[in-house]
């Protein structure tokens, strides 16, 4: 309980440098919120009234703590390029991105596992070398490079998935997921390539522990062997790489979002730093920031449920 | 995300009361009735408020939404809309519109004077940040006599102000009160209702029944906002949209060539030209200026950037205007020519180097940059390019005037005070090249007051005339815009509005 | 002898070849082939597929993708190196010091790295370059700040681990100095961790400039970098995948390469990650 409560304490100040952070960075931005605001119709006079009336001649401090006063009590202020709240674009953007980040995280694990098994099983062999390639191959291309080799193959000359665009999983959940599966595909690719080579990794290890000995002794099979025994000790770090992945995930959505035109969060982000949409940008940056503190906060706080310790008794 | 700077305007100024007749388009009924149409939008739409969003992306969707007080006919003449008649004082200083009787907004309420002038107030007040708040900057009062009547009374004489009005961002009438939910939920007396909008997904429109001009064919109207052109293409293909616009230029031939695809395209619209900054020392000379024009060969820069896509020109007007000056020829490419100016003018090889500014919103403005590098190269003149996004662009040559070198283009501004003026006069609002010539100052101020039709457009011919002698800008062509069908959608004539830039869908039908 | 079989093996000869084959190109290139060649247009051989007049085929200008891919090379590997080495000028000292002095400063420096490292650093990336303007110069900046945390975390916990080394323990109690500890005992313990992860996020500024330059935010045209000739060939995909697939080739085979390669110095410098 102590741990939960310290790590929860801990997690606040992040969140809070968080916050300071994204920011210090908008306000660094070159052109500002009135300059957006006006577009072709700026000129100096306007501008200062603008800004004036915007509050940005305000100190800074002052400013920042509005926004986080606006952010605590639910008004995250209107976003300048689509004049609307950003509360509800946020979420619903965040379903969309939501559903291909576990998409691509399914796809991604069910690639990595077997085949991070499989080398470890055959370490140092034909089969070890061929899977390290094949993961390798995997990050070593841009995975923006993987979406347009994917949106060549499947979409124009198979025809088997749409090359872009979005639907709510509420409205169809089949189509839902055919829009979402090209891109969570090729940011599963370049995921697998890790998840590959510490599931490897983390089977070596295992499989040449005392337990794994005295399982093959007692004569179960092979098969249970690697599997149960010694798969269900490995899941637990590679859990846990997969959580610090999700940094490298949403960053990689910015440019696949795009890509694909699925307007989910990383179309949203691009949008916001494109035109300058300084409210949403804060908006977006700073809730990228927190959902990747809190998929490792809770891949921690779940780490026991996965620890062989525990299992083994 | 693209945003393109947009207005329309009309410089026709009548002295006689005009009778809303309605062109034979709009006469014409619908052969099928009902059915979905989904249109493959170029672009995201923003801020749905039509009085705030200055993009055309947005106003492509608010253009159904929405009616004006006046608007235009497929040559330009203005024609009332919202209004049954108006009479335009002698004097030019006062303009009286009688109402259509029995205009319903898409909330059930009537239309009344009190819903113009609020609508007009709205656009006057500075809270509300109008792009098209310099349309009323002449105007004194609004009076309201009675329910459908509604009496505009100027401070000043404005020659311009009825077409500037036919502008829909201008003109249009919002039910009173609804300012504020405007931006997500618009509202007005335009033939289809907003029904709702996925930010960066889709717009869907609906049918509006009590529509003053009869409902539209078409049941409901779904617009992708689909940014990929390739994306777009392929839509098209599979059957997925029935129309989509803006087709890649150097895929137009491919699809002209589909038996189960039409394509439209035209010239007038949109006119891009090259920047040259007054602040920039070199620039400052006439000489530099000419050189540059002359490194330029625009026929080969339009293939390279455009796929040929448009037609090369040396004025800016609008083709299909009475003012556009026909005369004009652009100067041919002569490199041997503009190295001797360039020496003339004290730089030899090597000694000029030139910053070109090109936003990647117009990813073709990037290309064409490429392209000139290499031309000016050979003129013995260095040349970067530095890429910026149109907020950056915005920033640092709009607004800052910080630049040397850059391109822009102009959609569908075709009222000739708003063109010039703007554009040419040393303090008009879009003069970012800091152009200060006195004989422009003298024309376009001249114009504003010339009540004359036929005087006024010689005026602006010969502002055209100096702009080209001078070289202040080098136009380099107009641009086509396009779209593309199924054989299944008609009435594609009436789908393009006057202004070139924008789509009614009144009268597009889905045959089944 | 050992090392050297070490680096033999199927990996590691891939590997190094592919990595010297990237570095030969980036150096003789623009010594062999004129610069102009990455920008010289042909208007009347646009999008051509490969043929004998254009080995990789042409550009939607008519550039030939042979030549540019050649001297987009130098452009890529160069902000790859200068990003990975700015990233290493800031993160090694910064980690030494947390790492070995522990307690508070470690403390302060690290909950800082840490909350760096929730933002992606592909979103740090670019919105430093928003910041900065793109351009050549700041595209290494951008690139080379936001992989700063990821190595002076890794750094601070090598640290950690030699500090508390017996030997290092009994150094500092037989009097020597910290700062003679920390150049004399850690920094060259803990250099294979670093060459090993320098050379792997060499591989990721690789990638990392392509995806900048895909966004428009990283090398400016007509200048030929891979990650600008395949933003450039997007619309053109369908119609002349060669544009997309010869810059994408180039940026793999370089990444494989320094992967493998980094693989194979890790077996060799790194003991401990052969379990």
């Amino acid at each position: 309980m102590a741990y939960f409560i310290q790590r929860l304490l801990s997690m606040a100040v992040t969140l809070f440098l968080i916050s300071i952070i994204t920011f210090t960075v908008t306000n660094i931005l070159p052109g500002d919120v009135a300059m957006m605001i006006m577009g072709t119709q700026s000129n100096p006079a306007a501008l200062a009234n603008l800004r004036e009336s915007l509050g940005l001649n305000d100190p800074l401090i002052y400013q920042y703590g509005r926004w986080i006063f606006g952010m605590l009590t639910g008004d995250w202020g209107n976003s300048l390029l689509f004049k609307q709240p950003i509360g509800p674009i946020l979420l619903q953007k965040m379903t969309a991105s939501a559903l291909i980040v576990l998409l691509s995280m399914t796809i991604a694990l069910t690639l990595a596992i077997p085949l991070g098994v499989w080398s470890a099983v055959y370490k140092n062999r034909w089969q070890d070398t061929a899977g390290s390639s094949v993961s390798i191959l995997g990050v070593s291309l841009p995975d923006f490079f993987w979406g347009i080799m994917l949106i060549l193959l499947f979409a124009r000359a198979l025809g088997w998935f749409p090359s872009s665009g979005f639907v709510h999983p509420n409205e169809d959940f089949l189509l839902a997921l055919k829009h979402a599966f090209l891109p969570s595909l090729a940011l599963g690719l370049g995921l697998m390539a890790h998840l590959t080579r510490m599931t490897r990794a983390t089977m070596t290890g295992i499989l040449s522990q005392e337990f794994i000995r005295v399982a093959r002794a007692k004569g179960l099979a092979e098969k249970t062997v690697i599997w149960q025994y010694g798969l269900a000790n490995a899941i637990g770090p590679v859990m846990t790489v997969a959580g610090l992945q999700m940094g490298y995930l949403f960053g990689s959505i910015i440019v696949m979002e795009s890509l694909f035109n699925y307007t989910g969060m990383g179309w949203l982000t691009y949008q916001a730093l494109l035109n300058r949409d300084m409210p949403l940008i804060q908006a977006t940056v700073f809730i990228i920031a927190a959902v990747v503190m809190l998929v490792n906060l809770l891949v921690d706080l779940l780490y026991p449920i996965f620890d062989p310790r525990i299992e083994l008794k | 995300m693209k945003s393109k700077i947009i207005h329309n305007a009309i410089s026709a100024l009548g002295a006689t009361v005009i009778l809303g007749l309605l062109s034979p388009a709009w006469a014409a009924s619908c052969p099928v009735k009902g059915g979905t149409l989904i249109w493959g939008h170029s672009e995201t739409t923003q801020n749905l408020y039509t009085h705030q969003t200055g993009t055309i992306s947005t106003m492509r969707i608010l253009q159904n939404i929405h009616d004006g007080l006046v608007t235009t006919d497929k040559n330009l003449n203005i024609i009332p809309e919202l209004a049954e008649s108006y009479v335009v004082s002698k004097d030019g200083m006062s303009y009286t519109f009688k109402l259509r009787d029995g205009v319903k907004f898409h909330d059930g309420s009537d239309m009344t004077s009190a819903d113009v002038k609020y609508s007009f107030e709205k656009v006057m007040d500075p809270d509300t940040g109008a792009v098209n708040k310099p349309v009323f900057n002449s105007v004194g009062s609004i009076e309201t006599p009675d329910n459908l009547t509604v009496i505009i009374k100027m401070d000043k004489i404005n020659a311009p102000f009825l077409g500037r009005l036919a502008a829909l961002g201008a003109g249009a009438i919002i039910p009173e009160g609804s300012a504020e939910t405007q931006g997500t939920m618009p509202v007005g007396a335009g033939p289809f209702k907003f029904v709702r909008r996925e930010i960066g997904n889709e717009v869907e429109l609906e049918r509006f029944d009590d529509y003053w001009n009869g409902p539209a064919c078409i049941e409901r109207l779904i617009a992708r906002e689909v940014t990929e052109p390739t994306v777009r293409l392929t839509g098209l293909r599979t059957g997925e949209m029935h129309l989509i616009n803006d087709i890649p230029a150097d895929r137009i031939d491919e699809i002209k060539a589909d038996k189960n695809l039409e394509v439209l395209s035209w010239s007038h619209g949109v006119f891009d030209f090259v920047n040259l900054n007054y602040k920039f020392e070199p620039f400052q000379d006439q000489r530099v200026r000419l050189a540059v024009d002359y490194i330029i060969d625009k026929e080969v820069l339009l293939q390279g950037a455009l796929w040929g896509q448009g037609k090369t020109a040396a004025s800016p007007g609008f083709s299909s205007s009475a003012s556009y000056n026909k005369d004009l020829t652009q100067r041919p490419q002569d490199i041997a020519k503009a190295k001797a100016l360039l020496k003339e003018a004290g730089y030899g090889p090597g000694d000029l180097k030139v910053v070109f500014k090109a936003t990647t919103n117009y990813p073709y403005h990037v290309e064409a940059a490429q392209i000139l590098v290499e031309w000016f190269r050979e003129a013995g003149v260095e040349l970067t390019i530095e890429q910026l996004t149109w907020a950056d662009w915005l920033g640092q040559v709009w607004v800052d005037k910080d630049f040397q070198m850059s391109m822009m283009n102009f959609n569908s501004i075709w009222e000739e005070d708003f063109l010039y003026y703007s554009l040419y006069n040393s303090t008009g609002g879009f003069n970012y090249r800091g152009i200060n010539d006195p004989v422009i100052d003298e024309l376009t101020e001249k114009a504003r007051v010339t009540i004359d039709d036929a005087a006024r457009a010689d005026i602006y011919k010969e502002v055209q005339q100096r702009v080209f002698d001078k070289v202040h800008d080098i136009v380099v062509w107009h641009r086509n815009s396009s779209f593309g069908a199924q054989k299944s959608v008609g009435g594609l004539d009436t789908l393009v509005n006057a202004d070139g830039a924008t789509y009614h869908f009144h009268k597009v039908w889905l045959k089944e | 002898m050992n090392i050297l079989r070490k680096f033999l093996n199927f990996k590691g000869i891939i590997g190094i070849t592919l990595v010297l084959c990237v570095i030969l190109i980036a150096v003789l290139a623009p010594l062999i082939i004129p610069p102009e060649f990455a920008t010289r247009m042909d208007m009347r051989a646009r999008l051509s597929p490969p043929n004998m007049a254009h080995w990789m085929g042409t550009d939607q200008l008519g550039r030939d993708l042979f030549y540019r891919v050649m001297l987009g090379a130098r452009t890529s590997i160069n902000i790859a190196t200068s990003a990975v080495l700015m990233s290493l000028v800031i993160g090694l000292p910064l980690g030494l010091i947390s790492g070995y002095f522990g307690g508070r400063t470690d403390n302060v420096l690290m909950r800082l790295v840490d909350t760096l490292l929730s933002f992606p650093a592909l979103l740090l990336a670019l919105t430093i370059s928003a910041v900065l303007g793109p351009n050549l110069q700041n595209t290494i900046i951008a690139i080379g700040i936001a992989f700063t945390p990821y190595l002076a975390r890794l750094i601070r916990g090598e640290a950690l681990r030699v500090a508390q080394m017996p030997y290092v323990e009994a150094a500092r109690s037989s009097g020597a100095t910290n700062s003679r500890l920390i150049i004399g005992h850690v920094l060259p313990n803990i250099m294979p961790v670093v060459i090993v992860q320098s050379t792997i996020s060499l591989a990721f500024a690789i990638l990392a400039e392509a995806g900048l330059s895909f966004l428009g935010l990283g090398t400016q045209p007509p200048e030929a970098s891979w990650g600008l000739m395949i933003q450039a060939s997007r619309d053109y995909l369908d119609r002349a995948p060669w544009t997309a697939l010869v810059p994408g080739t180039a940026v793999a085979l370089t990444v494989l390469g320094l992967n493998m390669f980094g693989d194979v110095l890790r077996d060799v410098l790194d003991p401990r990650s052969q379990s």
